[in-house]
């Protein structure tokens, strides 16, 4: 009997302790859904309170006090042309305006507008979406031509995004030639303060830009490598190293750029170029060809990015004219000749960096003619939209006087530059 | 009979992964846009990130390999708020992918419906205020409750590409929700001590996250958002670090350290340096673990 009692009093009192065990889970959960429903709802009340401060503020702007009647004209209801005119704003392009202002110091005496100050550029840049297949950029160059101004269209064209084959991008109008990587940067956007003597010798003053059609393809490839190939015809007005005259004829030029990402911090580049023309008057059968190696190595780490980057950047042309006439009376020859350069660039603060270029260059119709330059100089990024760089060269001439030069430039933008590219 | 029997064993083995249906690419351009749709997207997606969590993401470079991961995305994220004003276009331009530009299903702004601050009222902004976004501050993700909302986006935009995973979406999107809800009550509880105090920061990064937990922002290292500080606008700092007895500077892992320790120095104030994207440092490995972080650290100073 004793055994039986004490067995009902044992089940009874573990009975009560898996009540409690079971009653102690439940308040558990009771306890932790009241801490999840209480934060939902502060968050709830600062989302709202959020909500309202925003209204709160919108109202505040809208009961600012209106000016004094008197000066207030009578106003009439918005006309629609009104509203119009604001629905067309949107469409209206990306406008942006950037100043280039130097001071030139020199010591070659032949240079017209050595130790001066001068507003060498103004670019105006619009660019806008033409409609759901194309974008459209144009870019505007304000020069001065001794004591005027002159206006000029370095860029003009439509880029056509949606083309029917995949990969494939057009680019119709007047643009800068893909060959090699510098010949495609605007004036405000170097590196330095001018252009390498390669550039200028062989492309003229800002490079070769002309009217053209171009198409470029990204080639697929199994290593989902960034392998484009562009192929472009174009007016042969270029007189440095082509005809420079209106013809029948086309330069014609191909571009391969080849991108390697070396890891997450730093890049390869590898372009190859080549451009061929007719280079007489007549645009005959004399023609000069262009062959153009183009390799840039960039290190920027990821943590310290905003303040530490190198770029290594290098351009080798090679150029073969037919028919070039030496001297009055000599027998007409090919001449081949080449130009290169050399920039290396230290940024090594958020806002300061360094660099040094080195430049040798014959001339297209010299091949026993060269220069020799040595620049170096520093920038200091204001802001991302205004920079001041001073810079001197030297350059060692084996045809005329050597010169030393120094710039002083001071670079600022407006509005929405589109970026350029890496 | 052997042979043929084999024959079929190997074309019905074979079958399921013919039929097996491919992952949707997902691009984002933050690595904390990359953790949420990862969450929602679960085995259905396949993502990548173009910027990385230690890298300032206003100033990430248009290389031409990400046209390349851009050329291969179903769906490409972003921040929006022209936080990825440097380098989208250039990139989706670039990419020659019709599927992924603005205005298309493959495009998606992560920043629809939510709770936005610092959404300038000025009539008229310019860049003597520094790099102002105009539309509002761009790094909403700080906040949880924007968190959600992202998650919410990605998973309609989701279930918009992929129709027959639409459930699947919206189960992963409902467990998000669950575990940021669960986490908030952890996070609040750890902040909730110091409620209402003020904290120094670096760059504008952090009213979100701050405003949702209660606290305040007294000053900021730089002097205008995305400008340098000035040894004169340290100066500034210092004094009101010294009037409002502010015990925290928090601050970003890609900016110069130097100022904020400079600062640290002439006041006592603790410099805590916490990532504010996913990755920012080893221990970051999600939107949960960083945001674990921030507030452990920013508890840790506080209460020291």
């Amino acid at each position: 009997m004793k055994k039986i009692l004490f067995l009902i009093i044992a089940l009874f009192s573990s009975a009560t302790c898996l009540y409690a065990d079971s009653g102690s889970n439940e308040i558990e959960q009771l306890k932790e859904e009241v801490r999840l429903l209480k934060s939902q709802f502060t968050e709830m009340k600062s989302s709202y309170e959020n909500k309202i401060n925003q209204l709160e503020s919108k109202i505040e702007q809208f009961s600012q006090p209106a000016p004094a009647p008197e000066t207030k004209p009578i106003q009439t209801a918005q006309s629609p042309q009104t509203n119009l005119g604001r629905y067309f704003q949107n469409f209206n392009p990306d406008i942006s305006v950037i100043g280039d202002f130097i001071y030139h110091g020199t010591d070659n005496k032949n240079d017209a507008v050595c130790n001066q100050f001068q507003m060498r550029q103004a670019e105006l840049a619009f660019s806008a979406s033409v409609d759901p297949y194309a974008r459209a950029d144009l870019f505007l160059h304000v020069e001065p031509d001794g004591d005027e101004w002159h206006v000029g269209l370095c860029e003009g064209y439509m880029t056509l995004l949606n083309l029917p084959i995949e990969n494939l991008q057009g680019k119709v109008g007047k643009f800068k030639a893909n060959f090699g990587k510098v010949n495609r940067l605007h004036l405000h956007s170097l590196p330095w303060v001018d252009y390498p003597n390669m550039l200028t010798n062989y492309f003229g003053e800002e490079g070769m830009s002309e009217p053209g059609l171009s198409a470029s393809y990204l080639i697929p490839n199994p290593w989902n490598q960034y392998a484009e190939l562009t192929f472009e015809v174009m007016n042969n007005h270029n007189s440095a190293s082509f005809a420079g005259s209106p013809g029948r004829d086309m330069v014609y030029l191909g571009h391969l750029k080849n991108f390697f990402d070396l890891n997450e911090e730093s890049t390869l580049e590898l372009g190859t170029s080549l451009a061929t023309g007719p280079n007489d008057d007549g645009h005959g059968k004399n023609r000069t060809t262009l062959e153009g190696i183009d390799l840039t190595y960039k290190w920027r780490p990821l943590k310290e990015g905003l303040y530490k980057s190198v770029i290594f950047q290098n351009e080798v042309l090679f150029s073969q004219k037919d028919n070039v006439v030496y001297e009055e009376g000599a027998d007409p020859k090919q001449v081949n000749s080449w130009g290169a350069y050399s920039s290396l660039q230290y940024q090594f603060a958020k806002r300061w960096s360094a660099f040094g270029r080195y430049d040798f260059s014959e001339f297209p119709d010299y091949a026993n003619r060269h220069d020799n330059a040595y620049s170096t100089g520093l920038t200091f990024a204001q802001s991302e939209y205004c920079f001041w760089r001073l810079q001197f060269k030297h350059t060692d001439r084996d045809y005329a006087k050597d010169s030393n030069e120094v710039w002083l430039q001071c670079n600022f933008g407006l509005g929405p530059h589109r970026k350029h590219e890496y | 009979m052997k042979k043929i029997v084999c024959i079929i064993g190997l074309m019905l083995f074979f079958l399921p992964c013919s039929y097996a249906q491919e992952k949707i690419n997902i691009l984002t351009t933050t690595s904390d846009l990359k953790s949420i749709a990862e969450f929602i997207g679960g085995d259905k997606v396949k993502v990548d990130s173009l910027a990385r969590g230690c890298q300032d993401p206003h100033f990430v470079e248009a290389k031409p390999s990400f046209m390349i991961k851009a050329k291969n995305a179903d769906l490409f994220i972003r921040v929006g708020l022209e936080l990825e004003i440097g380098y989208e276009e250039l990139i989706i331009d670039g990419s020659r992918n019709p599927k992924i530009r603005i205005g298309q299903p493959g495009h998606l702004d992560a920043s629809e419906g939510v709770l936005l601050l610092e959404v300038p009222s000025a009539v008229k902004i310019d860049r003597s205020m520094g790099d102002v976004h105009p539309m509002g501050n761009p790094h909403y993700w700080l906040d949880p409750l924007n968190a959600k909302i992202i998650a919410s986006n990605i998973a309609n935009r989701l279930g918009e590409i992929s129709p027959q995973n639409k459930d699947y979406f919206r189960e992963n999107l409902a467990e998000f929700n669950r575990k940021i809800d669960k986490k908030m009550i952890e996070w609040q509880e750890k902040l909730n001590p110091f409620k209402g105090q003020e904290i120094a920061i670096y760059h504008r990064s952090w009213p979100y996250f701050v405003n949702r937990f209660g606290l305040g922002i007294a000053c900021e290292l730089e002097p205008k958002p995305g400008i340098p500080p000035s040894p004169g606008h340290l100066k500034e700092v210092i004094n009101i670090i010294k009037q409002k007895n502010i015990k925290v500077i928090l601050m970003e892992v890609f900016y110069d350290e130097k100022p904020a320790r400079f600062v640290s120095e002439q006041t006592g104030v603790k410099v805590v340096i916490v990532p504010n994207s996913v990755g920012g440092t080893k221990e970051a490995q999600d939107y949960f673990s960083l945001m674990d972080m921030i507030v452990d650290r920013l508890a840790q100073g506080l209460s020291s």
